[in-house]
């Protein structure tokens, strides 16, 4: 018996998974103690596009776990 | 019964554990594999190897927990980057570049590298997950559980009340409020790394004295029903991701240390402060004050969560947690029966907290009580001696290592000691060990010039067998000193015979080594006391400096062969070094 092959999910079931987070965090964000947040992280959803676009960054600092 | 894996990863420790049908199976932190010290990537490796070692393929699990609610972190980030403008607006493209590149997809990632389906991916409160990972392993039925760290999604410290299978939140502290954040912007301005210099300010605290005690309730003030704030305007941790303390901090308490510089008052005659003399002193007595309010806050908590919870037993957890110091005055003055750490109580014991809570939720019972840290992969010996051979190295098979191990300790010989799975956690517990005779003061210069080139300041820690401790020292095995998690008293009458791990006040942070737990290093010591040898060895880490704790039979080898330890021992082989 051989071991099963194990693939990455394809890039159609990938951009399906984003988008299923993409509405979880807006339908958090729509919650009336958080509403005043949106405009912020409407802007951070574009930014997030420009960054999936241009292969992401990652940034490690010693207090990066207090402010990011 | 389910097969669950827990998930800590982003910031520091990042870990991996293993619960199948309720038992804890595995848990192996990510630096260990990756050589990469403090390692915060997602654990993919970790994770495979957890799985690997119970024989399942990723299929086979029922869930994937995280140990950190990452839409709730999000909102604190943006809560906390509008607050402090305009001093924050320097960081909003870091903060995007962090969030977004990885952080708020961090589910979506672990479900495309592990091969999972999405939907069993799910997240966990991470003061939570810090909660569970001590309670859920404790030998408590019942118990407060604090937990204190630098900061979870809002939190930064929670009380609990553990019962059973249950946990339920009692008081918190929120961000920007943090003793973690406090301990780590003066363990920046004292000038060691933050996230690992932590143990170096506990070890230099004994060297000082609390003399600063005006100038730290400036820092924070304690209230009364065990709440703190901060004095916000001498740090900087909600608007610098660098440095953590502010330009009102050095006005305070001087000039931060310069990071590197050699540490000047080797000499035991240099404790008492003395104004105008060795500078050093005065950064002592910082680390000194540091630890007594750190302490004097960790005591007016843990009381509360007595008050509140009715119990008599207490667990702790989260990187607080892990000073040793702290959790001995706790044990003794809280007024608790029992006190219990478990021994990877940083961000990679999220990950079993997270596994726990995601086990709980399918309907498993909660995991029998933690005996042993060895939880990671066994050495394999067959690879050693492959690698050894293909290196020319004179290795070969002993029928007895214990024996052997005590025969080189009791030459005051240092001895590299790998048998076994290697350890939950950041202390080395006799699987992934370097051992040596606690005698000489002389031994822990050697060991400090040949391969650990610590602080002067920085103690070396005493294992020995649970039925000689009384012997040795002033309190009795309790349950954290299995796990090296708190200190003793050393008795007056024996501190000269144990010069090597004696610390400067007088205490060692103590391993207590039972055969059930520890048993390889168990028959070391009892091998000891057959040679009319006192059952009890110097024990610190198998690395260097810089370096995560040797995993592997390569890494040990590896280590073998930059540092100059006397001898090597691999499950039943052997290397010494020629004499």
């Amino acid at each position: 018996m051989t071991a099963p092959i194990h693939k990455p999910p394809s890039l159609p079931r990938r951009l399906r998974a984003r988008a299923k987070t993409v509405l979880k965090l807006i339908g958090y964000f729509l919650h009336p103690a958080r509403f005043v947040l949106a405009p912020m992280l409407i802007v951070l959803l574009l930014a997030g596009i420009l960054l999936w676009l241009t292969g992401g960054l990652a940034y490690v600092a010693p207090f990066v776990y207090a402010l990011f | 019964m389910a097969r669950v894996l827990g998930i800590s990863a982003h910031y520091h420790d990042a870990a991996a554990a293993l619960i199948v049908d309720g038992k804890l199976v595995a848990a192996i932190q990510q630096e260990r594999l990756s050589r990469i010290k403090n390692d915060p990537s997602l654990p993919i490796a970790a994770a495979r190897a957890c799985l690997e070692f119970a024989g399942l393929a990723p299929e086979d699990l029922d869930a994937v927990a995280f140990y950190e609610q990452p839409f709730a972190k999000l909102e604190r980030v943006l809560v906390n980057l509008l607050r402090n403008l305009p001093r924050t607006w320097k960081q909003f493209p870091r903060a995007l570049a962090s969030q977004l590149g990885s952080k708020l997809w961090v589910l979506d990632h672990l479900a495309e590298q592990l091969f999972v389906a999405r939907d069993k991916v799910q997240c966990f409160e991470h003061h939570r997950c810090h909660a569970a990972s001590a309670m859920f392993v404790s030998p408590y039925t019942d118990a407060a559980v604090l937990v204190v760290d630098g900061v979870g999604e809002h939190s930064s410290t929670t009380l609990w009340h553990g019962h059973d299978s249950e946990l339920k939140l009692l008081a918190s502290v929120d961000f920007p409020h943090s003793l973690g954040l406090l301990y780590a912007g003066l363990t920046a301005y004292l000038g060691f790394a933050v996230n690992e210099g932590e143990y170096k300010v506990m070890g230099l605290a004994a060297w000082g004295q609390a003399t600063l005690r005006d100038e730290f309730a400036r820092l924070i003030r304690l209230h009364a029903d065990g709440s703190y704030e901060l004095g916000l305007e001498y740090f900087a941790h909600m608007s610098d991701a660098e440095l953590g303390f502010g330009p009102k901090l050095e006005a305070l308490l001087g000039p931060r240390r310069p990071a590197n510089k050699p540490w000047e008052f080797a000499d035991p005659s240099d404790r008492v402060s003395r104004p105008g003399s060795r500078p050093d002193r005065h950064y002592a007595n910082i680390a000194a004050t540091l630890q007594a309010v750190l302490e004097d806050a960790l005591l007016g908590l843990a009381r509360r969560g007595r008050e509140l919870s009715k119990s008599k037993n207490l667990c702790l957890a989260g990187g607080v947690a892990l000073n040793a110091l702290a959790n001995a005055r706790i044990q003794r003055e809280a007024g608790f029966e029992r006190v219990f750490v478990q021994p990877a109580a940083g961000d990679a014991g999220g990950a079993l907290g997270a596994a726990i809570l995601a086990a709980l939720a399918l309907g498993d019972p909660r995991p029998e009580p933690l005996v042993s840290a060895a939880l990671g992969l066994p050495i394999d010996a067959s690879r050693a001696l492959t690698i050894a051979h293909e290196l020319g190295l004179p290795i070969r098979r002993v029928d007895d290592p214990a024996a052997f191990t005590a025969e080189l300790i009791a030459r005051d010989k240092i001895v590299g000691f790998a048998r076994g799975r290697f350890e939950w956690g950041p202390r080395a517990l006799g699987q992934r060990s370097l051992l040596a005779r606690p005698r000489e003061r002389a031994t822990r210069d050697r060991l400090n010039r040949l391969i650990k080139q610590r602080e002067p300041f920085r103690p070396f820690a005493p294992a020995v067998a649970s039925e000689h401790v009384e012997r040795w020292f002033a309190s009795p095995p309790d349950d954290m000193s299995p796990f090296m998690t708190t200190v003793a008293p050393v008795r007056p009458d024996v501190q000269a015979e144990l010069a090597a791990v004696v610390h400067e006040d007088g205490t060692a942070r103590l391993q207590t080594v039972e055969a059930t737990r520890a048993p390889e290093l168990h028959a070391v010591l009892a091998a000891l006391a057959e040679r009319g040898e006192h059952p009890i060895v110097l024990n610190t880490s198998l690395n260097g400096p810089g370096e995560p704790i040797v995993a592997r039979s390569e890494d040990a080898i590896a280590f073998w062969l930059r540092h100059a330890i006397d001898a090597l021992v691999l499950d039943d082989l052997v290397i010494e070094r020629p004499t």
